[in-house]
């Protein structure tokens, strides 16, 4: 079946290659030259980019970065200049060899073409809600994901950056979307192509324009997996014109500014803290803290000791070529980031030629490939105690060595058991600097299309895609170094080998048909498109070697059974999808589409789905009773209403699966065994949400400020829920789908020009969204539940934090009596929490619970603004992106706050409870008394872990300048310089990244019940670069 | 419109082609009917007598970690027999404290009244119990309706009754009411079932017991380390001695010692299986089984045993690994004084059970710790060890057939079993004559017979003398904390000991869950 499928496809792939290889391209003779400067009216400034076109000819040419432009006219009277936001504008060609033009700004503004599901629209007709960013907006910041540079743009959607990790650990939420289990990321369609790879891999500098769809209306298309919203990324074409050849360098250097990290005791703090610690219980001081400030010149930063300054380069050249019938665009990039932790490095090397050919004026084909390849060495910087080396230096006690008396890295440490060490910390330096974490990805994404436009108006387009991807992760951890908290050194040497190899094909196959009756305008389409992705998975654990420099398979004693498997998996799905898009006179819009997905994920009772949606517009400034109001000179009102699905629920799932390795053992003989680990369940379905949208979206003053609003309504049902059972059942889970979750927000953007003097320009653009959510069901007789700090709750948002509410410490031995205490734990100096069921004591937990909401993950606004000022040659960007009212659990707490001294400590604890004669700063208490005391501290989650994470941090800075060459062979060049992360105004205490969350990475607390937790990831470097475009 | 017509004249086969590809997929129905390829489901699974046994030594699994992990917690110490060697640089591991200091949180269901407990060793042992009871159940369910060799299938379906039996047999001990689930759970609906008496469940066991009893095999023809008919008898016995049905046990344990498949090893320390071999021995009626290696089947016992901060220099001698680490934290089952003067003099037992080590890095004036003898074997890697855990012995059976027979008030014939034991221990025939002074002769014996067996806390219990032995038990170690090996200035809680129940708390996360308690 499969292998039937590949050779249609290669053989409709292989007939367009053959075709493509006949073409032969010819050379047209020309008469004049035609030189001139494309202006705008207002400014006088040039303007680049404007399409400049031989009326009744295929000759045409776009104006250089300067506004200056250059054709051969071989015959043809009249110039045709157009540009995006302007009014199209034609001149007479005189005598003269100059041609100059000045355009006006178009009224309306909205002439833009916007890139939407399955076709694009001009801005001015769309009645979804769905924003659009230009790649040139967007093309100096210097990072290696496109999400990163999306930050602050968008309305209605929260970009974190929850880890440092170069090419890892975006978190992007449309309208606050989230599902409980079934995955919250956006779908993103490249070229067409929903693709299911890492989008990370894709080279931003491909990239000419991104359309993210919010609304139901506008995803629908994509049925089945849209509930999450839309990305529809488009990589760059072939653009009209003559042969052009762009080079953009840049070359920067990050660091880890020292504002936010986390302050630690220092070595002589430490000893102190340990000196107190047994004085305070009474107990002899041993000798290696009876002199702290014998430590005074031997502190070791564990922490800093992993971090370095770090280069990051990117190298990108384009060549752009447009002849009468084969228009190519080629992109290849080279981008190499070291990471800011040591021995951390992510290369990527990239290409993609993206080729159409005009066969007849009515059929064309085109052709995409993109292979790139991508090598990312990680060190296990990011995870809970014991597994992140990061958090981990921060725990690790500052007095003991990195280095010992030679300057060698120390293999591990500890002190005397009697001094309260109870971990043994291995040296963390070489934890980063011996242990390999590599993967290599090879990636390629293909599209080949047909196009065909048998009569006027209607187009019958076919589109082939492949996206192949394979990746090899190795790791070993040789004898020397591991990343786990009390491991000794040696330790057993390990290596895991993981090749993932995958394919996704995608056959579409799309009708078009538009027509227009008087003022009626019609547009249908119509398509089928079916989709199979597998994925195929080998992972090898082998440990024990013998000689570290070897860690082949050969060179293992084990091949550890239970980390060595192999897996397989398939997913399809089978589509139909229609759309009418109608408008009267341009004024009243409707567009109304449907999709019916069938999908493989699904139980048998359930496999197909159909996703309707409709929306309307109204542009009431063209109504004539609007001509009154002049300082408005556009309105237009957007509704929707549609049904989207969410399928992201894993493969198999509506299977109970057999467990083959629960294997018992007899006398001296391993038994293999098996038993039902999960339960069916057929009946299992896609998440539905129905979503019902409005929008305004106005222009003032000639377009000169744009306003656009949005408010959202969303009910999600039948989240896609691994529903706790009681594991009287032998099973821990359920999947189905349960409850309902309401999403509702509102969003604000606007689009201004603040200034537009004559060589002074100053644009800004800003957003502001307040995303909410509540749960309005759970399962039947499920309201709540529980994750180690969360709650989800009927009634309340989701994923609340959960714990005690601390109320200082019992100041006195009258403060204990007089208040609730924790029977037989409770005693002055320790912490004091609040008795809210008024019984008397403190519970945690059980019928008798204490605890309560302290705090949500989630915002009560988010919001972006850029601002653009140019000035003569000079250009200047400023990108800022915010969160207001966040919470965020700092989950080093637990340990780096343990009053048993067993950790390193913060600063803060300097502080503490040591007698009601000294009785600190009332945050941390009394160590004295061991786990029994300390221990509710430590272990009972209470607010003190909770602390706001409200940002702003100014994502981006960049100063350009036009350099003046005249040169034949360079046309034009632009020096900019920039800083990324410049700076992050919070008042969170718990580390330097406010925008990070467990969520995401894959790590311990992770999941979406559970975000907002921060595991002291790997931060976020402050980059600081040099670049230069240059056009040939 | 005429040439509308012949332009879609000409458009057919582009029609054509995308309505062939259409087809291509959408008239395969087994487009999108993907099953998993690399795991089986339960649509495939149940079909022959392979499956049969698959599903027979899944169901043993959970036996490792209750037994490695939780019984010596809930069974041990949380009774006179050991205690926690407070280690006060080390805080978090109350879940254990409280178990042996009586102090576990306890609240009550609002549904049902019944006591519940937040405190994880119970919640675990819970849990591990249910998975051998779903796993048996669904063996149970499918195994008659599958054709295949009839002693291989009474063999496997005698495995899985006697591990059903033994499941609820643990949890109406520990717990005296439960859930009961005999049949496969479908769904989520299905998932909690309504609490079941003591009564109830004593039932079930007694005739999943049975029944297993007439399936299994004799040891003699059983594949060493599986459960036999002996394992099963042996677990009615304990049954009838619960439920008092003392005529019943005396029946069904005799059968035992007549069937001649068992002996008593020469010696006591002989009894206990080595890290590899000695392993079900000719007195052994049921082990959990270890095995030592990287393929983790292993168990860690005796590191769960020994006190700390240790070196790895004080833990070398003991263990005798290649890689010995230091131990951190906080060791636990600690032989009480009280448990080490119940051994008579001359007892050879004491000597095997209980060894004495010195720690340099202890914070108490007396740094010299009792630990568990008699499940330290020397293993070649830390933490890794492969000996098995006797669940039931053939002292055991003795000693339970000596009290079946007294309590019918017998103590003549009771006498001969306890002597067996008595004997081999290098003790001399018991002076009891009296039924009562034989009944407390047997009760003592157990004591010092199971040591460390996890048996005190049910005699104890089973015995209803949790008032008479507890009670001072606790008094003593408030009087005298330093005795029981806390460092000057160190006490327990102050709530220690306060909570007397003779069952745990249901588990508050299981609670929960279900709408029943």
């Amino acid at each position: 079946m499969l292998k039937k499928k590949i050779n249609y496809y290669v053989k409709c792939i292989s007939t367009i290659v053959v075709a493509m290889s006949l073409i032969v391209c010819c050379a047209y003779a020309q008469d004049r030259t035609i030189t001139g400067t494309v202006t705008d009216e207002a400014s006088s400034a040039g303007i680049p980019g404007v399409t400049v076109h031989v009326k009744g000819t295929r000759i045409s040419t776009q104006t250089d970065p300067n506004g200056k432009f250059s054709l051969n006219v071989k015959n043809g009277k009249i110039l045709v200049f157009s540009y995006v936001g302007y009014l199209e504008k034609e001149v007479a060609i005189g005598g003269g060899s100059e041609v100059n033009a000045s355009l006006a700004i178009d009224a309306k503004g909205l002439g833009e073409v916007v890139v939407v599901g399955y076709g694009s629209q001009t801005k001015r007709n769309v009645t979804g809600a769905v924003q659009n960013i230009d790649a040139k907006e967007i093309k100096d910041i210097p990072v290696s994901q496109m999400t990163q540079k999306l930050q602050g743009k968008l309305a209605g959607v929260q970009i974190n950056q929850t880890t440092g990790k170069p090419g890892q650990g975006m978190s992007v939420r449309i309208r606050g979307q989230v599902s409980v289990t079934a995955g919250s990321d956006p779908l993103y369609v490249v070229d067409g192509f929903p693709i299911t790879g890492n989008i990370s891999n894709l080279n931003p500098d491909e990239i000419d324009d991104i359309s993210v769809l919010k609304d139901a209306a506008s995803t629908s298309l994509y049925g089945s997996r849209a509930a999450n919203g839309v990305v529809l990324i488009t990589t760059k074409k072939g653009v009209k014109g003559k042969t052009t050849v762009g080079l953009s360098v840049y070359g920067g250097i990050q660091e880890v500014p020292k504002k936010g990290r986390i302050k630690m005791m220092n070595a002589e703090e430490f000893a102190q803290f340990k000196k107190e610690y047994y004085e305070d219980a009474g107990q002899p001081v041993p000798v290696e803290f009876q002199n702290p400030s014998e430590y005074r010149d031997k502190n070791n930063d564990w922490y800093d000791a992993l971090l370095r300054k770090a280069p990051i380069q990117s190298y990108s050249l384009s060549i752009n070529s447009n002849t009468d019938k084969l228009s190519t665009s080629i992109v290849a990039g080279v981008f190499n980031q070291q990471g800011v932790v040591l021995n951390n490095e992510y290369k990527r090397f990239s290409f993609r030629m993206n080729t159409e050919y005009s066969i007849t004026d009515n059929l064309k084909i085109g052709f995409n490939i993109a292979p790139s390849y991508v090598f990312d060495n990680t060190p296990r910087t990011d995870g809970d105690r014991g597994t992140g080396i990061l958090f981990n230096a921060l725990h690790t006690w500052p007095v003991m060595p990195i280095r010992d008396a030679n300057g060698e890295l120390t293999l591990y440490n500890n002190f005397p058991g009697s001094t309260g060490n109870i971990f043994n910390y291995p040296n963390w330096v070489r934890a980063a600097d011996e242990l390999v974490n590599e993967t290599k990805y090879n990636y390629l994404v293909g599209n080949a299309y047909i196009q065909y436009k048998p009569i006027a108006g209607l187009t019958l387009k076919s589109t082939f895609n492949v996206e192949n991807f394979s990746s090899k992760f190795f790791f070993f951890n040789p004898s020397t170094a591991t990343s786990a908290i009390n491991v000794p050194v040696p330790t057993t040497a390990v290596s895991i080998r993981q090749n993932i190899e995958g394919r996704s094909l995608l056959n579409e196959n799309l009708a078009t048909y538009a027509k227009s009756f008087g003022e009626h305008n019609f547009e249908l389409l119509a398509g089928f498109t079916n989709q199979k992705f597998y994925a195929e998975q080998t992972r090898i654990q082998a440990d024990t070697y013998t000689d570290d420099r070897l860690p082949t398979l050969q060179g293992a004693i084990n091949i550890n059974r239970g980390g060595t498997n192999n897996a397989y998996n398939e997913w399809s799905l089978v589509s139909y999808l229609s759309r009418l898009t109608y408008n009267f006179r341009g004024k009243y819009l409707l567009t109304a589409a449907i999709r019916s997905d069938g999908s493989s994920r699904f139980g048998s009772a359930n496999k197909w789905g159909t996703f309707p949606s409709a929306s309307l517009g109204w542009v009431i400034s063209d109504e004539n009773f609007f001509n009154s109001i002049k300082s408005i000179n556009f309105a237009k009102l957007r509704a929707s209403y549609g049904v989207i699905g969410n399928n992201n629920i894993g493969n198999y799932t509506q299977y109970a699966l057999v467990n083959n390795t629960i294997n018992a053992v007899f006398g001296s003989t391993v038994a293999t065994g098996a038993a039902v680990t999960s339960l069916a369940n057929p009946k299992l379905t896609w998440e539905t949400t129905k979503q019902f949208d409005i929008g305004l979206d106005l222009g003032f003053l000639n377009n000169r400020i744009q306003f656009i609003y949005d408010y959202y309504l969303k009910n999600t049902t039948n989240l896609l829920y691994s529903v706790q059972i009681a594991q009287e059942s032998g099973f821990t889970n359920y999947n189905d789908n349960i409850g309902q979750i309401r999403f509702w927000g509102h969003e604000f953007a606007i689009n201004t020009i603040n200034i537009d003097a004559n060589k002074f320009r100053w644009t800004t653009n800003a957003n502001i969204s307040f995303n909410r959510n509540k749960v309005i069901a759970l399962a039947e007789g499920l309201d709540r539940v529980y994750g180690t700090f969360h709650i989800t709750q009927v009634g309340k948002p989701f994923g609340q934090f959960y714990g005690l509410i601390a109320d200082g410490v019992y100041m006195n031995q009258q403060d204990l009596d007089n208040s609730p205490q924790v029977p037989g734990r409770s005693n002055v100096g320790t912490i004091k929490l609040l008795d809210l069921n008024k019984d008397g004591k403190i519970t945690y937990g059980g019928d008798n619970d204490d605890r309560t909401i302290i705090g949500s993950p989630f915002p009560k606004f988010i919001y972006g603004i850029t601002n653009t000022i140019q000035y003569g040659k000079f250009d200047f960007t400023i990108v800022g992106s915010g969160s207001y009212g966040n919470k965020l659990l700092i989950r080093h707490l637990y340990s780096t706050a343990n009053l048993d001294g067993v950790f390193n400590m913060v600063e803060e604890a300097k502080y503490r409870f040591r007698s009601p004669e000294n009785p600190g700063k009332g945050f941390f208490g009394t160590t004295v008394g061991g786990g029994n005391y300390t221990g509710i501290e430590r272990d009972w989650m209470n607010s003190r872990f909770i602390d706001g994470a409200s940002f702003f941090t100014i994502k981006n800075i960049t100063l350009g300048y036009n350099v003046g060459i005249k040169s034949k062979a360079i046309k034009s060049a632009r020096i900019y310089a920039s800083i990324q992360q410049a700076y992050v105004f919070t008042n969170y205490w718990g580390g330097p990244n406010p925008e990070t969350s467990a969520q995401g990475d894959g790590n311990g607390d992770g999941g979406n019940l559970s975000q907002g937790v921060d595991l002291s990831n790997y931060p976020v470097p402050r980059t600081y670069t040099l670049g230069l475009n240059l056009n040939f | 419109m005429e040439f509308f017509k012949i332009k879609l004249r000409a458009m057919k086969s582009q029609i054509a082609i995308i309505i062939f590809s259409a087809a291509i997929f959408a008239g395969c129905k087994k487009f999108l009917d993907l099953k998993p390829e690399t795991a089986l489901t339960s649509e495939t699974f149940f079909k022959n007598e392979s499956d049969f046994k698959q599903a027979v030594n899944a169901a043993y699994v959970p036996l490792r970690p209750i037994f490695n992990d939780r019984s010596w917690v809930l069974g041990e110490m949380h009774s006179d027999n050991t205690y926690y060697p407070r280690n006060i640089l080390f805080g978090a591991v109350d879940a254990t404290e409280n178990v042996a200091d009586f102090a576990m949180p306890n609240s009550a269901s609002s549904v049902s009244g019944i006591t519940l407990t937040t405190n994880g060793h119970v919640l675990n042992q819970y849990r591990l119990d249910y998975q051998i009871i779903a796993r048996t159940n669904q063996i149970l369910a499918a195994i008659d309706g599958v054709d295949f060799d009839a002693a291989s299938k009474s063999n496997l379906k005698g495995q899985a009754l006697f591990l059903r039996a033994f499941a609820y047999f643990e949890l109406v001990r520990y717990f005296g009411t439960a859930p009961l689930h005999l049949t496969v759970v479908g769904n989520r609906l299905e998932a909690a079932a309504e609490l079941a008496s003591k009564e109830q469940l004593y039932a079930q066991v007694e005739a999943d017991a049975k029944e297993a009893a007439n399936l299994l095999m004799p040891k003699s023809s059983q594949e060493p380390g599986r459960v036999t008919s002996g394992s099963a008898k042996m677990l009615l016995g304990d049954l009838y001695l619960w439920q008092k049905k003392y005529p019943e046990a005396e029946t069904v344990l005799k059968e035992i010692v007549t069937s001649g498949e068992y002996n008593l090893m020469p010696t006591y320390d002989k009894a206990f299986s080595n890290t590899s071999d000695n392993k079900n021995n000719a007195e052994s009626v049921f082990e959990v089984q270890y095995m030592e290696g990287a393929a983790g089947y292993n168990g860690s016992l005796i590191y769960n045993f020994l006190p700390r901060p240790m070196t790895k220099g004080e833990l070398q001698p003991i263990t005798q690994t290649s890689n010995p680490q230091d131990l951190s934290g906080e060791g636990n089952n600690i032989p009480t004084p009280d448990i080490i003067a119940a051994y008579e003099a001359n007892d050879q037992r004491k000597d095997a059970s209980i060894a004495y080590i010195t720690l340099s890095q202890s914070l108490r004036d007396n740094k010299v710790y009792p630990y568990i003898k008699k499940f330290a074997k020397p293993h070649a890697v830390h933490g890794n060890t492969g000996n098995n855990w006797p669940v039931y012995r053939y002292a055991e059976v003795l000693l339970a057939l000596a009290e079946a027979i007294n309590e019918q008030n017998r103590p003549g014939d009771a006498d001969d079993y306890l002597n067996l034991v008595r004997n081999r221990a290098g003790l001399a025939n018991t002076s009891a004559s009296s039924q009562a002074d034989m009944r407390e002769a047997i009760f003592k014996e157990r004591r010092v017979e199971l040591a460390f067996e996890n048996k005190r806390w049910f005699d104890i219990v089973r015995t209803n003398r949790i008032q008479e032995i507890i009670v001072p038990y606790g008094a003593r170690i408030k009087a005298n904390p330093k005795d029981y090996y806390f460092p000057d200035g160190a006490v327990p809680p102050n709530n220690a000991f306060t909570i007397l129940d003779p069952y745990y708390g249901l588990p508050a996360d299981e609670s929960a869950l279900s709408p029943y308690f």
